[in-house]
């Protein structure tokens, strides 16, 4: 066998042809009548040059014809077109007999033994690819490819109620297209079915395999394609490796005209092709799947333009494809979203995972306790976690606490409130106590715009342990709690001065309320409620006097603060 | 600061007394007339109230585990340098020193200024080729920020009898100086170890692991005060 004939594994392919011709004997006839209609020259033409079948339809226009049947298989479709072409002129009507013929087995495996991947779709329509172990994978019929789809599906095991395919090819395939359509242009422009259907009717390869496979699929799949969470990807890529074991010969003198047009587009030339190919105006070397090279010669470029008189002398634009696609299946859902609000009971614990130099600060995170009980239900790959803003990690998060977002990639279960109660029962009764979860919700894959609303000027409320150098007095309570809404003026603190600009911020704190503390009179709880992004240290300390007024200042001694405790997000989500 | 002397200030005194506490009430009756601020949403009640109840269990702290005298921000978060006679006699200055790098400048209690009469009675940082406080260091990256010696002046301190040039006392790039000095000299004898402070300095780690050799720390600092 020569290059670009495929040898594939078609274990049970003359079961499929003897099932197909039972189930399929009305089609067979339609699409003999469908096929008549078409101009014979050009059908003969792009079956001589290597375009596979379901290509030759899909550009003349039958997708329709063909994709809404499914388990046409390969042979029969290629018998059809070669029967029509081989009996063009005769006129005859279809008849029982030739129905016969068309399915004698010895007659199908002639096509087979001629099997070559389709210039055009690289056998991407012939439903070939190699498979992820490097198997060349054959197909006959879209409905075992699709059935294919479908077991790689139940074997990830996803759970879903819909899907949507995406479809990503190898942009050669595009180039390809556009080469055959203006060959199919230049030499048949003038005929009658030309002009009456013009290829914008006709569907790429892309939309004609999804057209095809869909609806298998949800046979298969028992559920609806539509715009769907859940995903089913189909990668179709050329190997590198195949485009390396073409040499590049960048000395020889034909080629110096030639230009890449893109640079996905390597330049490798066959010299064996070349000479084939010399009188070409463009051509597109295909050789190892994605050459694609261009030659200017405006002497005959003119002579094209004005030499459309079918007379053929226009060579195919496509080369012999020697290796077909890999195919990579993959399945995943878009990322869904659990929210809720937490509480951090420990000033050990950070918010989000914290390494400094391949040091752990602090003792755990609220991210890995609450997104790592939350993954495993999901049954996701992996998640992120999202909160309003974030407290410090001697601060602890209390009272109402903060909402957070745990976005869940690639979840394969979407949790029931029961399994949401059970994972925040589950986070609640850990051993260590450092963090709560409350009201845990599930929110589908609408996270973002429940968090997005509530994100606007919050306020937070907070409680500090204050110290100040002399005893409390009843005055400093009255003092204190008087204000509402005061405009401080911060400086940004000394400790973040490092790595955050200097600025000085105006910011409010709405309110302040003195607890006292029974058997000290130093001591005192201070409860404040401020604009978010005040800092509520230097706002009791003073920062060296560049937070002003302070706690300090207002009461004219030095203050303090040994414990702060954040006790409200005031935002609407999760509140119960 | 009265019922502190400036000295004690820079100790840090980890000791606490307990003796004093007077053993913490810990019913919630104490308090929770007092708060009743209550969330409108649909929270059943009874659980609010347990709520309620243990965010006030978890704020109160245990009286007996408070320090008398707990440690400032600035002793728990800088540690604290002297140079002693820097440039001239009496002219001392401390340095304190943030984890993140950051230094703030400063006069020590020993500073020859607080000597005289009246104590500082003007700051003028219009010394050397520039006003001090006339840059507007802006940015993450500190832009704008002048790149100064350590002998490089930052200010000039006034008292009635004289006049002493502060200097940065480490090598780096000026980040702020006191401004409120300008209307509020007084704040330099009153705590010139906090509001008194007078300027911000962000040296370069190998700048400052040069310069930390030639500083005192307090501890060094007390010594050479007791020697005459
Ligand atoms: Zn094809």
């Amino acid at each position: 066998m020569a290059d670009g004939v495929a040898t594939a594994h078609n274990d049970d392919e003359e079961a499929h042809v003897s099932s197909a011709t039972e189930a399929n004997k009305d089609d067979l006839g339609f699409l003999r009548d469908a096929v008549r209609t078409l101009p014979p020259q050009i059908l003969k033409d792009l079956l001589s040059n290597g375009v596979c079948t379901r290509c030759i339809f899909r550009l003349l226009i039958l997708h329709e014809e063909i994709c809404s049947r499914p388990s046409l298989s390969t042979p029969i479709l290629s018998a059809i077109l070669h029967e029509l072409t081989e009996h063009e002129g005769d006129g005859a009507n279809s008849s029982a007999g030739e129905t016969k013929d068309l399915i004698d087995t010895e007659h199908v495996q002639d096509f087979q033994e001629e099997f070559r991947f389709c210039r055009v779709c690289l056998g991407i329509l012939q439903f070939v690819h190699n498979d992820d172990k490097g198997m060349l994978m054959k197909k006959h019929r879209a409905s075992d490819f699709a059935a294919a789809i479908g077991d790689a599906v139940k074997q990830d095991g996803h759970n879903f109620d819909s899907f949507s395919l995406e479809v990503s090819l190898p942009p050669i395939v595009d180039v390809n297209e556009q080469a055959v359509w203006s060959y199919i242009k230049k030499k048949y422009g003038s005929q009658p079915w030309f002009r009456e259907k013009y290829p914008s009717e006709s569907i790429a390869v892309k939309d004609f395999l999804k057209l095809s496979v869909t609806n298998p699929l949800e046979k298969l799949l028992d559920v609806k394609s539509n715009e769907s969470s859940f995903r089913i990807r189909l990668t179709y890529t050329l190997s590198d490796a195949s485009a390396m074991k073409q040499p590049i010969h960048e000395s020889n003198g034909c080629y110096k005209r030639r230009k890449c047009k893109s640079k996905w587009l390597r330049c490798a030339v066959d010299d064996l092709h070349l000479k084939r190919e010399q009188n070409d105006i463009d051509f597109i070397k295909n050789s190892a799947g994605l050459h694609k090279v261009e030659r200017h010669e405006p002497s005959r470029n003119s002579s094209i333009e004005s030499g459309d008189d079918g007379t053929g002398f226009l060579a195919f634009p496509i080369e012999k494809v020697i290796q077909c696609c890999s195919l990579n299946f993959q399945f995943y859902k878009t990322p869904i979203y659990v929210g809720g609000r937490y509480l951090k009971y420990s000033r050990n614990v950070s918010q989000t995972r914290w390494i400094i130099d391949d040091e752990r600060m602090g003792e755990a995170s609220i991210e890995e306790i609450v997104g790592g009980n939350i993954l495993p239900i999901c049954q996701g790959d992996s998640y992120k976690f999202h909160a309003a803003g974030r407290e410090d990690i001697d601060v602890r998060m209390l009272g109402t606490g903060r909402p957070f977002l745990v976005e869940i990639q690639n979840a394969r279960q979407f949790p029931s409130d029961e399994l949401i109660k059970d994972i925040e029962m589950k986070i609640n009764n850990l051993e260590s106590k450092f963090v709560r979860v409350k009201n845990l919700k599930f929110l589908g894959s609408q996270g973002w715009e429940l968090m997005r609303e509530g994100e606007a000027e919050k306020q937070k409320q907070y409680a500090a342990l204050v110290w100040i150098s002399r005893p409390l007095n009843n005055d400093d309570v009255q003092t204190l709690s008087s204000p509402k809404d005061m405009q401080i003026l911060q400086k940004t603190p000394i400790r973040v001065l490092h790595r955050r600009s200097p600025l000085e911020r105006e910011k409010t704190i709405h309110w302040m309320r003195i607890e006292r503390i029974a058997g000290s009179s130093h001591y005192f709880l201070l409860h404040l409620c401020t604009q978010a992004g005040t800092y509520i240290k230097e706002f009791v300390h003073g920062d060296l006097g560049r937070t002003h007024p302070s706690v300090g200042s207002i009461l004219g001694c030095r203050a303090e603060i040994l414990q702060l405790d954040v006790t409200d997000v005031k935002m609407d989500c999760f509140q119960a | 600061m009265k019922e502190l002397n400036p000295i004690s200030e820079f100790k840090q005194d980890p000791e606490t007394s307990h003796e004093n506490c007077d053993p913490v009430l810990h019913s919630s009756s104490v308090v929770t007339s007092q708060d009743s601020k209550i969330e409108e949403k649909q929270h059943n009640e009874e659980e609010q109230e347990q709520e309620e109840e243990e965010l006030r269990r978890l704020l109160l702290p245990k009286v007996e585990d408070l320090p008398d005298t707990p440690p400032s921000a600035v002793e728990a978060n800088f540690t604290t340098f002297l140079l002693r006679d820097f440039m001239k006699p009496g002219h001392d200055q401390y340095i304190r020193r943030h984890a993140n790098g950051l230094c703030v400048i400063g006069l020590a209690p020993t500073h020859v200024a607080f000597k005289d009469k009246g104590g500082i009675t003007s700051v003028d940082f219009n010394v050397g080729k520039s006003d001090r406080s006339g840059i507007k260091v802006t940015g993450k990256r500190k832009k704008n920020a002048q790149h100064f010696e350590s002998n490089t002046a930052l200010c000039k301190v006034c008292t009635g009898d004289a006049s002493y040039i502060v200097r940065c006392c480490v090598k780096g790039s000026l980040l702020e100086v006191n401004e409120r000095l300008i209307k509020q000299p007084e704040l330099l004898n009153t705590s010139p170890e906090r509001e008194g402070y007078i300027a911000i300095i962000m040296p370069r780690p190998a700048d400052w692991l040069k310069a930390k050799a030639s500083l005192l720390d307090f501890e060094q600092y007390k010594k050479s005060r007791a020697e005459p």
